[in-house]
């Protein structure tokens, strides 16, 4: 495959104009000579009008590719390529002319050879002149098209090239035939002419330029024709006429016609043009508003081009917009075109006007329409006070001042609210995206504490060969107020405790942490259960805030005489499974939890016991959540699910008995129930 | 949910929670028995008839008031308690240190 680059197509192309210009100059020069001569030089008018239409082909083909790379389609751009054109052609037209004048009667200005070149140098500029217009009108007419507008340029593109050839059929200019064709193109030509929709779009500036810039285009397009004319006046010197082709023609008049009506267009459009370009920044303004902030923007951004649009939306003479705080102290964030002196009379204008103040304290905030205030005296003769919303409640208002009465219509004032509530959507969504943002590093920060928080916890427990153990906790939140551990005090001494911490959460965890230290450094001191429970009460009782407690379940095993001492503070009792009476009880005893007396009265409800335990025997830790845990009926889980549990499961090991507990209170709570408080257990068994 | 009712009888305070008191609605118990407290109640009773559940965070609540009551000699006491939810006083131990009664014709007798 070969391939072409299309620049080359371009240079070709002009470079096939010239060559075919040329030659079309020498035929008619070489005729020329044969009639001057009486020669017959046997070149039949076919071979011209041949030249002439590739001529007009190579043309339209170079500024077609031309205009196609050009990707400068503002509007008086081409308007402006369109004009210069022109200009260069007349001013061509303009110097051959001096030139001629310049010459005089001197013979050189009779000399038929020189006139036809100049001729087919006015052919060419003409045909450039008409050919590049048209193609530029193109573009303007093609300006949001429809299928149906390219349909008809399609159909007039088309008569164009069968206008090329008539001058084949009849040699005859404005017989009848040639009329007929002319006023077909016209009337094609006539119903694109309607296609004006870039006049809208120019500025006011660029209008007065394009006015300019068409007025130039319809004088040079007369000028033209008025040579053209001229020239084919003197049809005796030259021999054929390239002027009169029913192509050109055509072209001309519907250049002349398009140039003509956008003219009258641009100039009737002058006036209302103001009101286009309005209504447009405000288009532009409402879609910079609907842009929802950028994270690294924030709200004073959207206020500032609220602020902005509304006072160009309303021609406002001044403006100040405040945001109220939480508080309801109000905090004027931006002022425009206001002294710093007149803004305190301002608000208090607004402050003593009753009408104001209702429509200020009125409850229905959602349908808060903007107000328009009429003020006495004072420079600012009416105001317009309008309402920022966002869900349900007035964040602030945006007040606009104009000195002139009853200054805001309907248009502004329904234009304006829009600009509001759309900003106030921006800044909403703009607040929503920063708390999500905040929630989310909340939720890392919880994750954390949820890691640090197991490490709380034991990830092994001290065990002896006469007893198995297993625990497990969970939260109802990402952290929880439950404990557990076991520490061994002597060969043959350990200690289990369970704790639970009031309340659930975040505080919980904090008095969790400080149960685990209060604890981990008594058992140091080898107290006794009860002695442990008044010195642990003494230690919490002066950190724990005032309406937190703790509830724990201490026991000492000893190992070498088998025998469990236990102190209960204020915690779910014991299960413990009896191996010999096959049955199983909650562990019995007084207590109180701790952090509840904090004073030496607590010893008094220090109750320890003891018993002797045997093979076999199972004991259940676990802190209220288990028991508490209601399934859908609001029916509680209860001690005695539990308890029977455990008599018919007794001969399992403690993993097994734990995943059977768990099991259970999970089938209990139901599907997707969730248990609404943390819940820890400890399984012991005997061996 | 939680509603909280207060009367007045004769020098008495009684104070009604309905519902459910957990975590969540426990400020709401504090700032009843608080307010009672700081207008000068002597005598507060708690109709415990409508309660059906008490979290710890409830629980923490009255105890939060014991020293305080004590050194004002106001007297606290809770009557008609369901018997799930006297069992979780009962457990903590703060039967031992509130006046917890069946009904509030003892309640009243006391």
């Amino acid at each position: 495959m070969i391939k072409l680059p299309s620049v080359h197509i371009g240079r070709l192309s002009l470079l096939l104009s010239i060559l075919i210009w040329l030659s079309l100059l020498f035929v008619d020069l070489v005729r020329l000579f044969g009639e001057i001569n009486n020669l017959n030089s046997g070149i039949a008018p076919a071979v011209t009008w041949t030249l002439e239409i590739l001529f007009f082909l190579s043309v339209y083909s170079f500024y077609t590719r031309n205009f196609q790379q050009n990707a400068n389609n503002e509007f008086l751009n081409l308007i402006w390529r369109s004009a210069s054109t022109g200009i260069f052609a007349s001013a061509t037209f303009l110097i051959i002319q001096l030139f001629y004048l310049f010459l005089g009667d001197s013979n050189l200005a009779e000399e038929p050879f020189l006139k036809n070149f100049f001729y087919h140098v006015h052919f060419a500029l003409i045909t450039v002149f008409l050919i590049s217009t048209t193609l530029l009108w193109k573009k303007l007419i093609l300006y949001q098209k429809t299928k149906k507008v390219v349909q008809q340029w399609q159909t007039f593109e088309i008569g164009l090239l069968v206008a090329m050839f008539f001058v084949y059929f009849t040699q005859d200019t404005f017989g009848y035939s040639f009329i007929f064709a002319f006023v077909i193109l016209m009337i094609l030509g006539g119903f694109l002419s309607v296609n004006l929709k870039w006049i809208p779009y120019l500025t006011y500036k660029e209008k007065w330029k394009s006015l300019l810039f068409l007025s130039v285009i319809l004088l040079t397009s007369i000028y033209l024709f008025l040579q053209a004319n001229a020239l084919s006046g003197e049809r005796q010197i030259y021999p054929i006429n390239l002027l009169d082709n029913l192509f050109l023609i055509a072209l001309y008049v519907f250049v002349f016609i398009y140039s003509l009506f956008s003219f009258l267009v641009t100039l009737f459009n002058l006036p209302t043009s103001s009101v286009f370009e309005q209504k447009l920044t405000e288009a532009i303004n409402f879609q910079r508003l609907s842009q929802s902030i950028q994270p690294e923007e924030n709200e004073e951004n959207v206020l500032d081009i609220l602020l902005d649009s509304s006072m160009s939306a309303s021609f406002a003479d001044g403006a100040w917009l405040e945001m109220y705080q939480s508080e309801k102290n109000e905090s004027i964030t931006q002022v425009r075109w206001i002294e710093k002196e007149e803004l305190p009379e301002l608000s208090d204008t607004l402050e003593s006007s009753q009408a104001a103040q209702e429509w200020a304290s009125s409850q229905k905030a959602d349908t808060l329409e903007p107000f328009s205030l009429k003020v006495k005296k004072g420079k600012y003769q009416s105001l317009l006070l309008v309402p920022l919303v966002i869900n349900k409640s007035v964040i602030g208002r945006m007040v606009l001042c104009k000195e002139i009465k009853d200054g805001f219509n309907k248009e502004m004032i329904n234009i304006i609210s829009t600009f509001a509530r759309q900003a106030s959507i921006a800044v909403e969504n703009h607040r929503l995206l920063n708390q999500a943002i905040e929630n989310e590093r909340y939720q890392e920060e919880l994750k954390i504490a949820q890691r640090v928080q197991k490490a709380l916890l034991p990830d092994r427990l001290d065990h002896h060969s006469s007893f198995e153990i297993c625990a497990y906790s969970n939260a109802a939140d990402e952290v929880g107020g439950d404990y557990y551990d076991t520490f061994q005090q002597a060969e043959d001494r350990y200690v289990l405790i369970i704790g639970d911490v009031s309340g659930k959460g975040t505080s919980a965890a904090f008095h969790m942490a400080q149960m685990k230290g209060v604890f981990q450094s008594l058992i140091q001191l080898n107290l006794s259960p009860g002695e442990f429970m008044i010195r642990s009460n003494a230690a919490l009782s002066k950190c724990l805030e005032r309406n937190h407690f703790i509830t724990a379940s201490v026991f000492e095993i000893n190992t070498s005489q088998k025998l469990i001492r236990y102190a209960r503070a204020g915690h779910v009792p014991t299960l413990y499974f009896n191996a010999k009476s096959q049955k199983a009880t909650y562990l019995e005893s007084g207590g109180l939890g701790l952090g509840i007396l904090r004073n030496m009265q607590y010893e008094k409800h220090v109750d320890q016991k003891e018993f002797t335990y045997h093979e076999g025997d199972v004991m259940v830790l676990f802190t209220d959540g288990i028991i508490e845990a209601k399934n859908q009926k609001a029916m509680q889980f209860g001690f005695e699910r539990a308890r029977s549990l455990l008599e018919i499961n007794h001969s399992l090991t403690p993993k097994e008995i734990q995943a059977m507990l768990i099991d259970t209170l999970h089938n209990f709570v139901g599907g997707n129930g969730l248990i609404d408080d943390d819940y820890s257990m400890m399984v012991v068994k005997f061996t | 949910m939680l509603t909280i009712d207060t009367q007045i009888e004769n020098t008495h305070h009684i104070l009604t929670p309905s519902g459910e008191i957990d975590a969540s609605n426990s400020v709401q118990l504090d700032e009843s028995i608080r307010h009672l407290s700081e207008s000068g109640a002597r005598s507060i009773l708690v109709d415990g008839t409508h309660i059906d559940y008490i979290s710890s965070a409830g629980l923490g609540v009255f105890m939060s008031y014991l020293e305080d009551f004590q050194e004002k000699g106001v007297s606290l006491k809770i009557f008609g308690l369901k018997p799930r939810v006297y069992e979780v006083f009962q457990i903590l131990g703060l039967d031992q240190l509130i006046s917890i009664f069946p009904d509030k014709e003892s309640a009243l007798a006391q």
